[in-house]
């Protein structure tokens, strides 16, 4: 069978339990919002193929259960996984406080160049809103990651946060692909000095590290 | 005929933006279990049994409820037999209430249940109840109403049970199970029924850390490999572990599974015969639903089979070909026992491994920060010798990595 794809990622969707992780998920892949949902027990999933510059990609979505207790079957598949989104969502407080915990997690449990990204949903209910727009922004530059409010319900931002994070997936990808087989004229001279980066903290001791 | 409506329309709802797009309809009329819609929607009346055996089985039951000791330490097999024939919905609750040992603990704590009301209650478990309670049968009469009446009562019932449990507390997949029990029988009688179910038929379910759901799952699959070899070998090929497809099933004992015919006739057999009983519905879902090979050849990769097992053809959930498959799996009560008994040993034995997989790794990292000591220059030694670490009891793989660095 012909595969229908350029490239295959695998993407997760974690946060506390009711800040939309599966409503987020309903709206891109179908393009659809419910308000009857039911909660999300176990691991889920959804496949959306998008387009992106050219190339077919396909996204594998793992969307998983909030609370606290599906950790220990949850993060399992956060080691396979190529991009993280953590959501929270702007009408509760602690959702929002519990972003650091769910960095650690990935920090944790998912290979240590996956890529991130944090969604502030429920951006459309402002009346109930108590983390403001500038604490997210505050939070995503203290971690280095980017950073979107969404609102599953208007449908505001969620295809962008989706193609943000593919197109941080494929550009690593293809400059990994690069580094390992070069090509005749090198044009990687910041992808050098990203590796030289990663190379500095180590040292001849790093050799008795044992991994 | 139905009229299709959406629920903007129905305004039982609440307020809603203008350009939400509403994906499923509902019905002005409920079906026979109280659903507007949704995937339990069941619009065709069933093909009952004639009135004159509704009757006599009815009777029966009566008798049977009225002498319900006896006939549960002298004639358990009749109970079963009775159980698995399917139980009259006119005795389905108080037959259930009996079954599953709710009706004794109710008799045994009269008051307990309004004292556990009144108890404040773990605000984070509140917190996570609450967030849960317009999530649960969302198309069923009882609970399309945001903060109507049953979504009230399955709040109560379920932080009572996290008062009484605090170990356990609050389980976000106690709350299909509970709003399960409310469609049949009043809050009090549910709760008992719900703290049965929890403490008794899903054991060690709901504890934190899963691990007893884990172990179903490999139980399910060594039970799976020996019924339906095919289906086994195909799961496995494609890694499609039990966690991705049995964990709903199991946690909410199939209430978010099953077609409401199916659903009510398994509940009979599980209060009365236990966790088994799940397993074994689960078996005949997986033969039926990859036990074709064209089936199989069309779910080729890990995403087709999970899409399928996430929702199995009509056919293999309908009430008469489920509960004949599943009473004539060739499985016994010891072949249950014995595989619980492997799976447990077995389960164990990685764990010990792993513990001192990672004593080794431990004693082996400190020995290597020793010998890195001793050929360092002596400003060094000292330095590192006051960095090694010391094995503590729980330290995960991945965390005793030892990194030393010069900085």
């Amino acid at each position: 069978m012909a595969k229908t794809y350029d490239y295959l990622f695998k993407l997760l969707l974690i946060g506390d339990s009711g800040v939309g992780k599966t409503s987020i998920l309903f709206r891109f892949s179908e393009d659809a919002f419910n308000i009857s949902f039911i909660s999300t027990i176990g691991i889920d999933f959804k496949i959306r193929t998008i387009d992106l510059d050219g190339k077919k990609v396909k996204l594998q979505i793992w969307d998983t259960a909030g609370q606290e207790r599906f950790r220990t079957i949850t993060t399992a598949y956060y080691r396979g996984s190529m991009g993280i989104m953590l959501v929270y969502d702007v009408t509760n407080e602690k959702s929002f406080e519990n972003i650091k915990n769910w960095i650690r997690n990935i920090e944790e449990n998912a290979s240590a160049d996956v890529e991130k990204m944090i969604l502030g949903n429920k951006c459309d209910l402002d009346a109930k809103r108590q983390v403001s727009k500038e604490r997210g922004e505050q939070l995503a530059i203290e971690y280095q990651i980017k950073f979107v409010e969404t609102s599953a319900k208007d449908s505001l931002n969620v295809e962008y946060a989706f193609y943000t994070l593919a197109r941080d997936i494929k550009a690593k990808m293809e400059k990994k692909q690069e580094a390992s087989n070069p090509p005749g004229a090198r044009s990687g001279a910041h992808q050098l000095r990203a590796n030289e980066q990663q190379r500095k903290p180590t040292s001849w001791l790093s050799r008795c590290s044992v991994l | 005929m139905s009229l299709q409506k959406s629920i903007k329309s129905t305004g039982d709802r609440g307020d809603q933006a203008d350009n939400t797009s509403i994906c499923s309809s509902v019905t002005t009329q409920p079906d026979r279990h109280g659903f507007f819609g949704g995937a339990q929607y069941s619009p065709e009346p069933k093909r009952t049994l004639s009135p004159s055996t509704i009757l006599k089985r009815e009777q029966k039951w009566l008798r049977m409820l009225n002498n319900w000791e006896a006939f549960m330490s002298k004639n358990y097999r009749k109970v079963r037999e009775r159980c698995r024939k399917g139980i009259p919905a006119s005795v389905r609750p108080k037959a259930w209430l009996y079954l599953c040992g709710g009706q004794l603990l109710l008799e045994k704590h009269p008051h307990e249940y309004e004292e556990l009301l009144r108890a404040p209650g773990d605000p984070k478990c509140m917190d996570d109840i609450r967030k849960d309670l317009h999530r649960q049968f969302p198309y069923h009469e009882m609970f399309i109403r945001e903060e109507g009446l049953g979504q009230q009562e399955l709040f109560s019932v379920l932080k009572a049970y996290s008062v009484l449990n605090p170990k356990v507390g609050y389980f976000q997949a106690q709350a299909p199970v509970a709003a399960f029990l409310l469609m049949h029988m009043p809050a009090v009688q549910a709760f008992w029924c719900l703290v049965s179910i929890s403490d008794k038929y899903l054991s060690g379910y709901y504890n934190p850390g899963l691990e007893v759901l884990q172990r179903d799952g490999d139980i399910l699959q060594a039970l799976l490999r020996r019924t339906a070899p095919a289906v086994h070998r195909h799961l496995a090929r494609h890694k499609v572990e039990p966690v991705l497809y049995a964990t709903e099933w199991f946690l909410c004992a199939l209430t978010r599974t099953l077609p409401w015919d199916s659903l009510l006739r398994v509940w009979d057999c599980f209060l009365c015969e236990g966790v088994k009983v799940l397993f074994k519905a689960a078996l005949v879902i997986l033969a039926g639903t990859l036990g074709d090979a064209g089936a199989r050849k069309r779910a080729a990769g890990l995403c087709e089979t999970l899409q399928l097992l996430r929702h199995p053809p009509p056919d293999v959930l309908a009430e008469r070909y489920l509960l004949t498959r599943m009473q004539r799996l060739p499985l016994s009560e010891d072949d249950f026992e014995l595989e619980h008994q492997r799976q447990t040993a077995r389960r164990r034995a990685l764990r010990d491994r792993d513990r001192d997989r990672r004593y080794v790794e431990m004693e082996t990292s400190r020995r290597a920060v020793r010998d890195a000591a001793a050929a360092a220059p002596a400003a060094l030694r000292k330095r590192l010798q006051a960095r090694a670490p010391r094995p503590r009891p729980q330290v995960r793989g991945r965390q005793c990595t030892v990194v030393v660095s010069s900085q």
